[in-house]
């Protein structure tokens, strides 16, 4: 089988990256520079983040995670640009997800409500085997 | 069953009479057909003092009969002729929830808990001291939590896909604007898994650290601790093989 | 001047209670009101619309408020209209029962129905609003309606048309002539805003076929003397045929060469203009820049004319645009299907950079589910200059059959069938079905479930179970089927899916009826029941949906079947499909060829039963009743033994048969050649051994109707084995319309 590669998210290039300089720019000049970024911090102060990653597609198996390249911007509490780190897909941890869910208090529809529903609907498809 | 019920004409009845048949009607779960005698005194007698109580009981009919659409024009109706009546807090109540009754699963449609939503806030803040403000708070809340818990399912759905920036931004969704509700201490979680895959420690830290300190006692910090002391989750008694995966997902419907 | 009032007094109201007007009018007791705030108040209560009339009378410290309240309508009711029913009309009123009655509204009312006439072609239809007085201040509003003659188009015709005739612009045209239908179509009335439709309908025309500086100038409407009929005049200039000059690609991204994006361009100078093949180039380049991974490119095609070779030379320009993410995928309306259903539709996750492109695609899908009568995606501005929404609308219909009941069938007689299917089971977007049907000749249950995103993957899981009888009727034995087939279907490259699938079960063959059977059938018969395993793949490449010529493409489907491994029958089967699709003069006329083969041999010296072998039905090749051509038993049953082998190449095709499209009826033409042939010992069975082809030609009509497309063929047989079976009418589903 032949794999497919899909990108997604975005991360800017080394060259409109290369504008920024440490200690000088501000929020405001560094979005201009390489535009919004992707995910931030919980905390006001707390750095940006620009992820891109590339999955493997491949046949019956899950899209696997071959590539990423995390951009983190943080910023002093004047606003100025502190840091520029970069990391890449070997920084993550695996992490097994825990299955518990929050369950919220309003039901689904039902199997016999949905069957009772389409009562008397009629498909071309059973009337001519 | 006929569409109209009431096709003898009423001319000749009086308000009263057909005010009490609307009511038998209600007492034989009826409702569609109360409705309709409640709407015929509104239609014959306008200006009887029958007519405005026969409005509200209208909407109330339609409701009971879960005919919501129906049940919200009636309530609206009321609202717009009678403003200032004592039953007034009573339609707005009918009206948001008509809106409320009508909420589905989470993973449903959330059109409809936005305008339960601001239906309810009408009855909060106009009639605070009503006891359809009471509820109308308790359903609030209710609807509060059930668009918190949509963010979290899709949240969910891009943190199993590895998507973690974009799960990440659907969790702190959550944590900044629904912190009432019951899934914060979940999207804390959640943020400290999604974090801690993504490489970025401190952010995981600084997410495990708030839900430590407000929600100390919670199975999510039991499981955020053991991630952030690089224990790591151990797979559960009840097996993680793929079978029972399957099963999971496949029959019934779990999201992992 | 200063009022200060400490007593209002209100007369008139009947319905509307004092609280109501003190709180529309908004005025305190004892509080300073100036001459301005009174005015305010009154336009409150005025604008209320529950009063006819509002006096405010200031006495000294007491206000007084005078009221007439408008009546309330009792009952409304529509006179004199019958070309346009009730329902249709009362769909605009304003004026309702119950509610109060103001003229203004009443007018509007008028006004609206008349405009309904007016679209419909009867431009003399009037309608006036007059009200009966009732007691207790109420009113019945009557809306009397008198209809003019309808007006239809005659003639049309076309002033400046050289490269076209008038009867090819006629059709070309959607206004259609008093055709022989007329009392049916509502269509060919005269209405304004379709012949301006129709002007743009004219240039599109022109202008896919390289008139650039095509125009109309004007549109002459005349009215026939009887007035019940009109003659259009399209009066339209041409101006010269352009072809495409020479393609050039240009960057202005640096860093990106444009070699391969020049090869995308699959336009030869020399051929004629037309906007669409500028179009499929932009597409084609920028599906090739998705999957290079490059971001936020825009394509500006620049055109520079040169009027003396009458040619277009076009340089396609790479433009970085504008960075744009998606910020959320909003999705609503889904009330019985889960958030994830819809969602996994869109390949773009929140967060990537927004494709446009991808998104349409993802629309297309969502709305190929099937679940929704209505899907609209739509990006609209985010919370910052950078960022969009996708917002998702949908609106959900029917998604299962539940029903009993008998249906009729050409080839097998009246049955009895209870079947459900659900194809949104749960709203997991799941495909239940059951089925059981008792035929005259056989009964039938059978079990098939469908998961198209297994474990979140996008990977079909499937897995079909079925119980029956069959005793088909070109047989005089009856078999009976036990067996259950899971199978996994997933992508293995750009349109290309595998299917593997097991099958397990039994099958027995009887002769209730003690019937005089072949040799070969009876000896399949005294087999009793063999248990039969077998493991199968299917590989199949499909361009026609997702390639990116959307209306031509090439289906190949290639498929073993390997029985054996511990099961009583061993058997090779192999099936294989190849089938190309077109449409000529833009996507009007439908033209398809296919070849299908298939063959099937016995494994470890075993001979093939009969239940294995090819048996041909409509699907395969049309004018034969099932079982009708291939191997027979001629000594004495006569009865058709089935083929090792087949073979058939066909060729078909649909079109319009001129009718307007509301009838909803297409003809075809199509020719199949084929044959069946081959058995393990031909010596015992008497049947012809030879490849023998038959030939068959036939004309099939498609109609639409609510319960899916039917499509009713009429076939003749060129050559054919005297001994064939023939079938020279057959009524199926038709499949591709």
């Amino acid at each position: 089988c032949v794999a497919q590669y899909r990108n997604h998210g975005y991360t800017p290039n080394d060259a409109d990256l290369a504008q920024i300089v440490v200690g000088k720019d501000t929020k405001d000049t560094v979005r201009n520079a390489i535009g919004v970024p992707q995910s931030e911090g919980l905390l006001a102060d707390s750095a940006w983040y620009y992820v891109r990653s590339q999955f493997k597609h491949l046949g019956a198996y899950a899209p696997k995670e071959v590539d990423r390249q995390v951009l983190a911007i943080s910023f002093d509490t004047s606003g100025r640009v502190s840091n520029v780190e970069r990391y890449g897909l070997e920084d993550g941890q695996v992490v097994t997800l825990s299955r518990r869910v929050t369950v919220s208090n309003v039901q689904g529809t039902t199997f016999l409500k949905q069957l009772f529903g389409n009562l008397g609907q009629v498909s071309a498809e059973q009337l001519l085997q | 069953c006929s569409e109209y019920a009431p096709e003898r004409d009423l001319e000749g009845y009086t308000a009263e009479e057909i005010y009490k048949r609307a009511e038998y009607e209600i007492t034989t779960k009826d409702f569609d057909s109360a409705a309709q005698y409640f709407a015929e005194i509104g239609r014959l007698y306008p200006y009887s003092s029958w007519s405005k109580r026969a409005l509200i009981m209208e909407a109330f009919a339609y409701h009971r009969g879960s005919d919501y659409e129906q049940a919200r024009l009636a309530a609206q109706r009321f609202i717009d002729f009678y403003p200032a009546d004592d039953d007034t807090a009573y339609a707005h109540y009918l009206l948001a929830l008509s809106y409320y009754d009508q909420i589905d699963d989470v993973g449903r449609d959330q059109g409809l808990t936005f305008q339960a939503l601001q239906a309810l806030r009408v009855v909060i803040e106009q009639f605070p001291d009503t006891e359809y403000a009471r509820s109308s708070v308790l359903k609030f809340d209710l609807a509060f939590d059930h668009l918190a818990a949509k963010e979290m399912e899709i949240g969910r759905y891009y943190l199993k896909r590895k998507h973690y920036s974009a799960a990440v931004n659907r969790f702190r969704v959550v944590v900044e604007q629904f912190q009432t509700t019951q899934h914060t201490a979940e999207a804390l979680h959640r943020l400290v898994e999604s974090y801690l895959a993504l490489g970025l420690t401190e952010e995981a830290q600084s997410a495990g650290a708030i839900l430590g300190h407000n929600y100390q006692s919670t199975e999510w910090y039991k499981d955020s601790y053991a991630l952030l002391t690089g224990r790591g989750l151990e797979a559960k008694s009840l097996g993680d093989n793929w079978l029972s995966a399957v099963y999971r997902q496949m029959v019934r419907g779990e999201w992992l | 001047q200063e009022f200060q009032f400490s007593t209002v007094e209100i007369q008139g109201n009947g319905r509307v209670s004092t609280e109501s007007i003190l709180n529309f009018a908004g005025i305190g007791r004892n509080q300073g009101v100036s001459g301005g705030e009174l005015n305010d108040a009154y336009q409150r209560v005025l604008a209320s619309g529950l009063f006819e009339s509002v006096e405010f009378i200031p006495q000294g410290s007491k206000l007084l408020i005078k009221v007439t309240e408008f009546p309330t309508v009792s009952r409304i009711s529509i006179e004199g209209n019958s070309k346009v029913n009730d329902d249709v009309l009362s769909s605009v009123l304003q004026t309702q029962v119950r509610r109060a009655y103001a003229p203004s509204t009443a007018e509007q009312d008028a006004a609206a129905m008349a405009e309904i006439y007016a679209s419909k072609g009867q431009l003399a239809a009037t309608v006036t609003p007059r009200i009966i007085r009732r007691n207790d201040n109420r009113v019945d509003v009557v809306f009397e309606v008198t209809e003019g003659k309808n007006v239809e188009v005659e003639r049309l015709t076309f002033v400046g048309n050289r490269q076209y005739s008038n009867a090819r612009l006629r059709r070309v045209l959607e206004t259609k002539q008093a055709g022989l239908l007329r009392f049916l179509v509502g269509r060919d009335t005269f209405a304004e805003d379709r012949v301006n439709f129709d002007k743009q309908v004219l240039t599109d025309f022109y202008t896919s076929r390289g008139f650039i500086d095509f125009e109309v100038l004007n549109v002459a409407a005349e009215f026939s003397r009887e007035r019940d009929a009109y003659f259009l005049t399209f009066n339209i200039r041409e101006g010269q045929k352009f072809s495409f000059g020479e393609m050039t690609t240009v960057s202005e991204i640096d860093g990106l060469d444009t070699a391969d994006f020049q090869k995308e361009i699959n336009i030869r100078s020399g051929q004629t203009y037309s906007p669409v093949a500028v179009e499929n180039a932009i597409e084609r380049i920028e599906i090739l820049a998705t999957k290079k991974g490059i971001d936020f490119l825009r394509v500006e095609p620049r055109v520079t004319r040169n009027d003396r070779e009458r040619s277009l030379d076009i340089s396609f320009a790479l433009v970085r645009g504008p960075r744009v993410f998606v910020e959320r995928i909003d999705i609503e309306g889904n009330a019985t299907t889960l958030d994830r259903v819809v969602r996994r539709q869109f390949k773009t996750v929140e967060g990537d950079p927004f494709n446009p492109r991808e998104i349409r695609e993802a629309a297309s899908r969502i709305r190929a589910l099937g679940f929704f009568s209505d899907a609209r995606v739509d990006a609209r501005a985010g919370s910052g200059p950078e960022k969009v929404i996708v917002d998702v609308d949908l609106e959900e219909t029917s998604t299962g059959s539940f029903s009993f009941g008998v249906n009729y069938s050409v080839s097998s007689g009246a049955n009895l069938i209870a079947s459900f299917s659900e194809s949104n089971f749960l709203g997991r977007g799941q495909r239940l079905a059951f089925n059981l049907t008792t035929k005259l000749d056989d009964g039938n249950l059978s079990f098939n479930f469908v998961e198209p995103a297994f474990l979140g993957r996008d990977v079909a899981f499937g897995l079909s179970a079925n119980y029956g009888f069959s005793a088909p009727i070109y047989a005089d034995h009856e078999s009976r089927d036990i067996f259950v087939s899971p199978s996994l279907t997933f992508p293995v490259a750009e349109n290309a899916r595998l299917r593997l699938n097991y099958k397990v079960g039994t099958n027995l063959l009887r002769n209730p009826d003690d019937n005089d059977l072949p040799a070969t059938i009876q000896a399949d018969v005294d087999a009793g029941e063999v248990f039969e395993q077998s493991l199968g793949y299917t590989y199949s490449y499909d361009t026609r949906r997702s390639g990116v010529n959307p209306n031509a493409g090439v289906k190949f489907e290639f498929s073993q079947d390997i029985a054996g491994f511990g099961s009583d029958v061993e058997y090779l089967r192999t099936t294989a499909t190849v089938q190309g699709d077109t449409t000529l003069f833009n996507e009007e006329v439908n033209l398809s060829a296919s070849i299908k083969g298939g063959m099937i041999e016995g494994r470890g010296g075993m001979d093939t039963r009969v239940s294995n072998r090819f048996f041909t039905g409509t699907s395969l090749i049309r004018g034969f009743e099932p079982g009708g051509i291939g191997p027979r038993d001629l000594d004495d049953t006569e009865l058709a033994l089935g083929g090792k082998f087949y073979a058939v190449a066909s060729l078909e095709t649909d079109f319009p048969l001129g009718l307007p499209e509301e009838y909803g009826i297409k003809g075809g033409l199509f020719l199949d050649h084929g044959a069946l042939w081959g058995l393990d010992d031909a010596s015992s069975a008497g049947g012809s051994e030879d490849i023998s082809w038959r030939t068959v030609v036939g004309a099939s009509v498609f109609l639409k109707t609510p319960i899916g497309p039917l499509r009713f063929n009429f076939t003749k047989a060129l050559n054919k084995e005297d001994y064939d079976v023939e079938q020279n009418f057959d009524l199926t589903i038709a499949t591709q319309f």
